[in-house]
């Protein structure tokens, strides 16, 4: 089977990482899926989903980390009106956060629970906030 | 803590109860981006570390033929949120236009008028909608009045310039005109009438290029100087973000950004805007 969920996150600042392990947990137990793999995916692309250790240091080091490597108030060719939005961009930052963390994580399902260390913790990673968001679970097995 | 220039166009309850809000947004407003629930608004404001919002309308009936927001709808949203400051609109056109903005005061709680020439499609200066200036100037409630370059699709700059808002700020002194995005490209402009006539304030919620920080900094403190706003015009400066089109938080970090003074920058982000709206006198 394969079942697609799509779940929502409320963020609350302007870069944060959100733990969202036990969501997808859920989903994965909700699906009934034994063995397979299930992948988790932002729909945006200033966001991005990410694996580290559950620790609020990590989270911050992240995302601080990810600001030296590309500042929210760099030089980017995005900084213009975009008419497709009817606003400026210069969110290049974000975006570029975005692709260096990835927009998806997979993990293997076997026994019906997904397969991963036991420090590892699944993120919505959130980059130009606060906003509300999207992201997809997929459950592939049987 | 006030934003004095916000539009609530992308607020998720309300669009689901007038859906035709976001075909407004979208295509007359022209903001394209994804509605968000009612919280993201306010955890906007307390991102950027401010308490409250100007929520402004614009009543476009006769140019588009509908809406940016009714006084109605935004006397709604303000009673779903004690953090919200409502103003009305109205068409200057209109015949009982002093009418329609006494009932919005009186009745509904509306704070301020919201006027945007550009996609109204009216001279400010012209005599025909002075009774309605001199209705808001009784009521003791300011006029917000979009100034220079606006995105909005055929709406022109030129019913905006800051020229157009001399006779105002002269003939009517107890009337206070704020001049939104900074009047820009007439930063200079603008600033001169506003260092001319005390009852005449500037809001900060201009970006036309680059990102905010670089932007403002051009627009305060290279297209004039930046002790112009310190020395001169502290007590006729309003933080306005003009939100959804740029976020609360980087409109306000750019404007910390500029060095201003403490104390300036208490009149820029909370004072003066209390003044404004009768909350406080500034000495």
């Amino acid at each position: 089977m394969i079942k697609l969920t799509k779940l929502t996150v409320q963020t609350r600042r302007s870069q944060e990482l959100v733990d969202v392990t036990d969501e997808v947990e859920r989903v994965v137990a909700e699906s009934g899926v034994g063995e397979g793999l299930v992948y988790v995916m932002t729909s945006h692309t200033s966001s991005g989903v990410l694996v580290t250790e559950g620790l609020e240091c990590l989270e911050r080091d992240v995302v601080a980390h990810l600001e030296r490597l590309a500042p929210d108030q760099g030089d980017y060719w995005h900084n213009r009106y975009l008419d497709i939005d009817g606003r400026l961009g210069f969110n290049a930052g974000a975006h570029l956060k975005g692709v260096i963390s990835g927009y998806f994580a997979y993990f293997p399902i076997s026994g019906g629970k997904i397969v991963k260390g036991g420090r590892q913790r699944v993120y919505f990673a959130e980059y130009d906030g606060p906003l509300s968001r999207e992201y997809y679970v997929q459950v592939i097995g049987e | 803590m006030i934003d004095f220039h916000t539009h609530p166009l992308l607020v998720e309850e309300m669009i689901a109860r007038y859906p035709d809000l976001a075909r407004i947004a979208r295509d007359v407003f022209y903001i394209r981006n994804r509605a968000q629930p009612l919280e993201t608004f306010l955890l906007e404001l307390d991102v950027a570390g401010l308490e409250r919002a100007v929520l402004l309308p614009i009543d476009t009936t006769r140019t588009r033929g509908c809406q940016i927001y009714s006084n109605e709808q935004i006397a709604e949203l303000c009673r779903m949120c004690d953090r919200f400051i409502g103003f009305a609109s109205v068409d200057p056109y209109r015949p009982d236009a002093p009418e329609v903005l006494a009932r919005a005061v009186g009745d509904l709680g509306l704070r301020g008028l919201k006027l945007a020439p550009g996609i109204q499609e009216f001279y400010p200066d012209d005599r025909r909608f002075f009774p309605l200036y001199e209705k808001a100037a009784e009521l003791g409630v300011p006029i917000l009045f979009h100034a220079g370059m606006t995105w909005e699709p055929g709406a022109q700059a030129k019913y905006g310039h800051p020229s157009r808002f001399e006779d105002i700020a002269h003939d009517l002194p107890q009337l206070n005109v704020v001049l939104a995005h900074l009047a820009w490209p007439w930063v200079l402009e603008a600033a001169a009438l506003a260092a001319k006539y005390p009852n005449l304030c500037l809001d900060t919620s201009a970006l036309y290029f680059d990102n905010p920080r670089d932007f403002v900094r051009f627009a305060m403190a290279e297209q004039v100087p930046l002790t112009l706003w310190e020395r001169s015009l502290r007590k006729q400066l309003l933080f306005g973000s003009n939100y959804p089109r740029v976020e609360v938080k980087n409109m306000a970090w750019a404007v910390r950004a500029l060095g201003l003074s403490d104390d300036c920058q208490r009149l820029v982000f909370a004072d003066n805007a209390r003044r404004l709206l009768g909350e406080e006198q500034v000495a």
